[in-house]
């Protein structure tokens, strides 16, 4: 169903397995979809205002972070996670561990990292910093400086 | 004398030390400073080791304003809005004597760079400078670059704030700005506060210029999607005035229409320029209005006016007005000339702006030696409480020198041969690197600028002509600012031999102006003869203390381009 990122299922923080479905063919059948409990996948070029009115309804929205140059999933974060208060989970797939404190400061909730980084500690680059100078989604442990 | 300087500055440095004329550094900042090292360091050793690909660690690594060539590394380090102190030079200098060739080169958008870095010393190159306050943090790459920023703000009567708090709190912003770190294109800010502009803030992706509105309410006007380039644009005006305390969220708005409908498709539209182009200013201004609405009301996005409020005292300057009596300026003709030049007026009584150029006959502009670091961080010291300024046009400010100290200070100069005097005259020249240091020009820029020099060495002839600005870029990238110049160069190259395109009358002082194209590209050979032509045409028909621009504006272009292709 996603052909490009050869992947039709997410891996939930409770461990469930979610289908995702494209912004598309989310719009074309939202309640069916949404009675099966079918998450979204959100990729760079999808317009994610199109989301908007249907959030309630969405049991995960996944954000592809494969192109690493690509920064509109941090911006898509922030407006599900701030601006239009999304409560399910926005997980970031395909992630990229240098990118993680961008994503989770965005508003991306959990992430599922690309194979590439299977023995690089995580947790250096997702709390790599003591201190932020901006607001942002999520500010969590860090001293803020704004 | 050195020796003497040396002990001197030691003895006024710590007369000054606990005055504050700039933010600096606390624990916390320098703490972040130290973790970010920490974190490239470990993104080079991934690297090195195989594990993290080119394109990847170059994405990272420009991020750290390294560059890697084929044969040698540069590294840009940021002066934040081209502010430092005496201790930061001296850190400079240190770097480029041990991690260097014994060089520095301050650039047009005032930082500096090193160029023949080693890739293992990196990190400790880094947490050097992080002890002075001083990174490479988003130097380069797809993301928000270090604030231009007037070289003499606080410093000029009539200005209408002083910039630097601002640029303080809005570097803060973009420093690692979790939505607006991966974006279309490299994204350059300038913020004026002073009536004349000095940073061109119409040519960058967005200038801000500070105002007062009707009510006397400090804000300001956003022009965006200026840039140079392939494809000259001034800035379109996108908000007449935004209450200083808004800033942010209309920066915010700004960024998130940008990094959400930037081209990132095709490699030379990249920049925000392209986008308003596409669209539309209005369109643009549209858009940032309607995300706008979302965001200024957000108590988070408003300028923490405690902040701003602190800033404005580590900001206050250093010295207080000062009565002079029975002081004279001493007569000497080599002085007068270069203190004509040179020296400006301070706005607060018994003091001077003093600027040094370093521009020397053959040497690429903005280049200094550890050296010259060494000797204009004493100077400082000595004579201007410690603090320097970098300017566009690759010159250093001393802020604050007493106006009875002016001699000794032009006397020390002139010992270490700092006292060009022809800051702002035809004599200096800004230039590129060209295609004798850079793989992307396509012509050479330091030996016309020389051989131009050579032509003009009559320094009372340079005189009379006065203030005239000369930029030559060696490519399209147009990095020595050919466009807003009196006369710009542009280099190019057809079959095989070096061509220049020339443009009058570019400007961005009191307007923003695009230099007219005078006519077909001219060859190497020619265009020392054209240039010499042009300034012909501008002493025969100027009255009295007319500028450059003004003439054209009287005479057009015909009588240029009637002269020089005869």
């Amino acid at each position: 169903m996603v052909e490009d990122i050869e992947m039709t299922n997410v891996v939930n923080s409770k461990n469930e397995s979610v289908q995702l479905v494209t912004v598309e063919k989310w719009l074309e059948s939202i309640d069916s979809l949404s009675s099966i409990g079918a998450g979204v996948i959100v990729k760079p070029t999808d317009d994610v205002e199109l989301l908007k009115d249907s959030l309630d309804k969405i049991a995960i929205i996944a954000l592809d972070f494969n192109n690493f140059d690509d920064g509109r999933g941090y911006s898509h974060a922030n407006l599900l996670s701030k601006r239009w208060e999304y409560q399910g989970e926005i997980i970031g797939v395909n992630a990229h561990i240098d990118q993680l404190q961008f994503m989770l400061r965005s508003g991306v909730t959990s992430y599922k990292l690309l194979d590439d980084y299977e023995n690089i500690d995580d947790i250096d680059y997702s709390n790599g910093f003591s201190i932020c100078y901006q607001a942002a989604a999520n500010n969590s442990g860090l001293k803020e400086k704004f | 004398m050195k020796n003497k300087i040396i002990e001197n500055v030691t003895i006024i440095y710590h007369t000054y030390k606990n005055i504050k004329n700039m933010y600096e550094y606390n624990t916390d900042d320098t703490q972040f400073l130290v973790e970010r090292v920490d974190q490239f360091e470990k993104q080079l050793k991934r690297y090195l080791d195989g594990d993290l690909d080119d394109a990847k660690f170059k994405s990272l690594r420009l991020r750290n304003g390294l560059y890697m060539e084929l044969h040698a590394h540069m590294l840009r380090v940021a002066i934040p809005y081209g502010v430092m102190n005496s201790r930061q030079l001296r850190a400079l200098a240190d770097v480029a004597d041990k991690y260097d060739r014994g060089f520095g080169h301050f650039t047009t958008r005032q930082n500096i760079q090193f160029n023949w870095i080693e890739v293992a010393e990196i990190a400790n190159l880094l947490r050097e400078l992080s002890s002075v306050g001083l990174h490479a943090i988003q130097t380069s790459g797809k993301a928000i670059r270090n604030i231009t920023a007037d070289p003499l703000s606080g410093l000029t009567e009539g200005e209408i704030a002083d910039a630097r708090p601002y640029c303080e709190l809005i570097r803060r912003w973009f420093n690692l700005h979790p939505e607006f770190s991966w974006l279309p294109g490299k994204f350059k800010i300038a913020v004026n506060g002073a009536k004349l502009d000095e940073t061109a803030l119409r040519i960058h992706d967005l200038g801000l210029r500070l105002l007062r509105n009707d009510k006397g309410e400090l804000g300001f006007s956003v022009y965006v999607g200026g840039g140079l380039g392939a494809v000259a644009v001034i800035g379109a005006e996108t908000a007449s005035f935004v209450p200083v305390e808004d800033i942010l969220s209309y920066l915010e708005s700004v960024m998130r229409v940008y990094n959400l409908k930037g081209r990132r498709d095709n490699i030379k539209r990249l920049r925000i320029k392209f986008l308003v182009k596409e669209l539309g200013a209005a369109e643009f201004s549209r858009l940032v209005d309607e995300d706008w609405k979302h965001t200024k009301n957000d108590p988070e996005l408003k300028l923490n006016i405690n902040h701003l409020v602190q800033l404005e005292k580590d900001f206050a300057l250093p010295v207080k007005p000062l009565e002079i009596s029975g002081f004279e300026e001493p007569v000497d003709f080599n002085y007068s000339i270069w203190r004509k030049n040179n020296v400006r007026a301070h706005k607060l009584s018994g003091y001077s702006i003093v600027n040094v150029s370093l521009t020397k006959l053959g040497s690429s502009p903005g280049d200094v030696t550890s050296k010259q670091m060494r000797i204009l961080a004493d100077l400082a010291g000595q004579y201007s409480s410690s603090y320097l300024r970098t300017t566009k046009r690759q010159s250093i400010v001393f802020p604050h020198v007493r106006k009875d100290q002016v001699f000794d200070l032009w006397q020390s100069l002139e010992e270490f041969s700092l006292a060009s005097p022809h800051q702002g005259t035809l004599a200096q020249i800004v230039a590129c690197p060209g295609n004798d240091y850079c793989d992307l020009a396509k012509a050479s820029s330091i030996p016309i600028a020389t051989r131009v020099q050579q032509r003009f060495d009559d320094m009372d002839k340079v005189l009379d002509i006065g203030d005239l600005n000369i930029n030559i870029s060696g490519c399209e990238n147009s990095c020595a600012h050919h466009h807003i110049a009196d006369i710009g160069l542009l280099g190019m190259k057809k079959n095989n031999v070096e061509f220049y395109q020339v443009t009058v009358a570019g400007e961005t002082l009191d307007e923003t102006v695009i230099g007219k194209k005078l006519g077909r590209s001219i060859s190497g050979d020619e265009v020392v003869d054209a240039i010499e032509n042009i300034v012909n045409v501008y002493l025969e028909n100027r009255d009295e203390e007319e500028r450059f621009k003004e003439v054209f504006k009287r005479i057009g272009l015909k009588p240029f381009k009637e002269r020089v292709y005869g």
